[in-house]
């Protein structure tokens, strides 16, 4: 994520009648996730209802559609997660309803699947801050007793 | 034999506050920070409120968390029963502390010593240490224990409901108003820049910071006694060091102790499972979004701004009238309404009124947890600390126990589970029926009648004849004077005798 690149092609099934895509205005290509990263994660659960289905979360690009192929070099986005993902693409019509849709796996999503690592989100500085400021806390509870003692001590003269 | 002189030290001091004789407050200004009664109460429930708020910072995070870490469903949940089940043994373990070493150090060195596990969530890769860090941030809610405890040392017994109270249910204020705080902070530093997956660890320094910038005012800023510190008073002579195992022992063996232990699991433990599942109840029940779910979830939390206090005054008022007996039946029909609500909020089906029900049930369950620490000070005076502890504990295990038996898997829906928990409230306060003080009666019996039954002799008998003979049941002696006031109205003649008369000759 955040580095590489994915290539995605679609284009209509040539062997559809003609002016199957009279409706379609829009294509949405989206990055989603697939049935092994879904597993105990209801937060990306498959629903038929389109409105509550979760599994694809991320918009790699929208476009007026064309006919003919389409290719798109997309860059990972930085806040996709570690995971397993195909990529679908939906046509919408002029009411930007669902009509049609294409992925470049089976029905099953069994094949071509490909995994995304994520960025940590860690950093050096972030690291060394957590242990300089921990350190700190202790540091300073012992130097706390350290004067407690101290004092106690000179009361008891 | 000599009879040892009154706790203070040569001068007599003045305090800002009206004291009994043992310097306890009598009376309680919410908006005077006074040394040292006030300014206890403040440092005591702001460092108690950010340990809730550090506690229960991830829960508003985890949509983010959970896709940085590759987290499953199962992953959240364990981390979440970490989260409480380590105060268990730590609350136990404070109160001793407090017995032994003061509520100010015991509570400044938990507070700083799990300040580390929150910097380090920061740092966090994998739901192994996520679960970790949740785990040793969740001991620093035994802070609740000291809190309690100082309290209970700093204010006598017309008030200490209500000071047990406030301070108690504002800090609880913390798991609720961090639903709030998280998120905003996450969008204000992401918005500055940073990735999403940085700015959450980001945001994770600044309940860390809070936490031990606490720690700090409680060093610099806060007292043991009203009378100064454990340590100077021991080494002047003025407090006796008691030992660890007489302390313990007296603590475990009384049963009232267990009883609350008890009940305080289905007052509080309830408040933490209901903090952890209420967000996504509305949420899958209702089809809300998910921040929605998020503020509903909040104003369970934020109606211990009143709710919880709401309980300590009413323990304190019922004292006046009715004395530990008015306590008592004030808990008990204060929690099973709460059950009760429970129950309900199980059962409804439209949103505004399962809202309802729910601030409802919160109200109640949350005054249960402030008339439960309206009794507590009063069960021991030598081991208050473990009282205390044992108390704070059993309401973390009831919150673990909840959460497994009602919660995990998919055994019961969230329905289901809530109004079965609501029946378990109901029978698991049945037990207060079965407290009772010689001195004071219980809820169906009146004090005793045999002529040995006074709140010296209840207090006194947590010292050995040896140990009074050495004069060190003094503070309890001055404590059983002071409780009289629980026997309500019909303490009339009783004259305040002076505390030096040590009826230890026995």
């Amino acid at each position: 994520a955040g580095e590489d690149k994915i290539t995605v092609r679609w284009g209509l099934n040539q062997s559809l009648p003609a002016g199957t895509d009279s409706a379609y205005k829009t294509i949405k290509v989206q990055l989603c996730y697939a049935p092994i990263s879904q597993v105990d994660r209801a937060w990306r659960k498959t629903e038929d209802h389109l409105s509550k289905d979760k599994t694809c979360q991320f918009k790699i690009v929208k476009r007026p559609y064309t006919t003919g192929n389409q290719t798109l070099e997309w860059t990972i986005e930085r806040d996709v997660p570690t995971a397993t993902y195909f990529v679908r693409a939906y046509a919408l019509d002029a009411n930007d309803h669902e009509v049609a849709y294409g992925q470049n796996t089976d029905a099953k999503k069994t094949t071509n699947l490909f995994e995304i690592q994520a960025i940590s989100g860690r950093h050096v500085s972030l690291d060394i801050a957590s242990v300089c400021f921990s350190v700190f806390s202790i540091v300073s509870l012992m130097g706390f007793f350290f004067v407690e003692k101290r004092k106690g001590r000179k009361a008891q003269q | 034999m000599e009879i040892s002189s009154t706790i203070t030290e040569t001068e007599p001091q003045k305090f800002a506050l009206p004291v009994d004789s043992e310097h306890k407050a009598t009376e309680f200004h919410l908006f005077s920070a006074a040394a040292p009664h006030m300014r206890a109460f403040h440092l005591s429930w702001i460092s108690f409120f950010s340990c809730f708020v550090s506690t229960f910072a991830a829960p508003p995070l985890l949509p983010i968390i959970r896709d940085n870490l590759n987290l499953t469903a199962t992953d959240i949940g364990n981390a979440g029963v970490a989260s409480v089940s380590g105060a268990v043994f730590a609350r136990i373990a404070m109160g001793t502390a407090c017995d032994l070493f003061g509520p100010r150090l015991a509570s400044a060195s938990l507070i700083l010593l799990t300040a580390p596990a929150v910097y380090f969530t920061s740092i966090a890769s994998s739901p192994i240490s996520f679960l970790l860090v949740r785990f040793f941030t969740g001991f620093s809610l035994a802070t609740f224990v000291s809190a309690q405890f100082w309290m209970s040392s700093m204010f006598s017994g017309p008030v200490v409901g209500t000071a047990n109270g406030v301070a108690a249910g504002w800090g609880n204020l913390g798991g609720g108003a961090t639903q709030l705080i998280m998120p905003l902070v996450f969008s204000l530093i992401r918005d500055i820049g940073a990735v999403k997956f940085t700015a959450w660890r980001i945001a994770f320094f600044i309940p860390a910071l809070f936490q031990t910038l606490s720690a700090f005012a409680i060093l610099i800023f806060g007292q043991d006694l009203p009378d100064g510190n454990y340590q100077r008073l021991q080494n002047s002579g003025n407090k006796q060091k008691d030992k660890f195992s007489r302390v313990f022992y007296h603590g475990i063996t009384n049963y009232r102790g267990w009883i609350l232990a008890l009940t305080y699991g289905y007052c509080f433990g309830v408040e933490l499972t209901v903090d952890n599942i209420i967000a996504e109840y509305f949420y899958d029940r209702f089809n809300l979004k998910l921040h929605t779910a998020g503020i509903i979830a909040a104003s369970f939390g934020l109606a211990n701004l009143v709710s919880r206090p709401a309980g300590g005054v009413l323990s304190d008022m019922m004292a006046k009238r009715f004395g530990m007996r008015g306590r008592l039946w004030a808990l008990w029909a204060v929690q099973t309404l709460g059950g009760v609500f429970c129950t309900i909020l199980g059962q409804v089906g439209s949103l505004t009124a399962s809202i309802v029900v729910m601030i409802v049930f919160s109200v109640f369950v949350q005054a249960a947890c402030g008339l439960t620490f309206g009794v507590v000070p009063f069960v021991s005076r030598r081991s208050l600390g473990v009282i205390s502890g044992m108390t704070g504990g059993g309401g973390n295990v009831g919150a673990v126990l909840t959460q497994l038996i009602f919660f995990t898997g998919s055994k019961y829906s969230k329905e289901t589970g809530i109004t079965l928990m609501g029946i378990m409230i109901v029978c698991c306060t049945l037990p207060i029926f079965l407290i009772y003080f010689p001195q004071w009666g219980g809820m169906f019996c009146g004090p005793s009648l045999e002529k040995i039954a006074t709140e010296e002799d209840y207090y006194l008998s947590e010292w050995s004849s040896k140990e009074q003979g050495k004069g060190l049941h003094q503070a309890s002696l001055k404590f059983a004077d002071n409780s009289r006031s629980e026997r309500g109205r019909r303490v009339h003649s009783q004259t305040l005798s002076s505390n030096a008369t040590p009826s230890a000759n026995v």
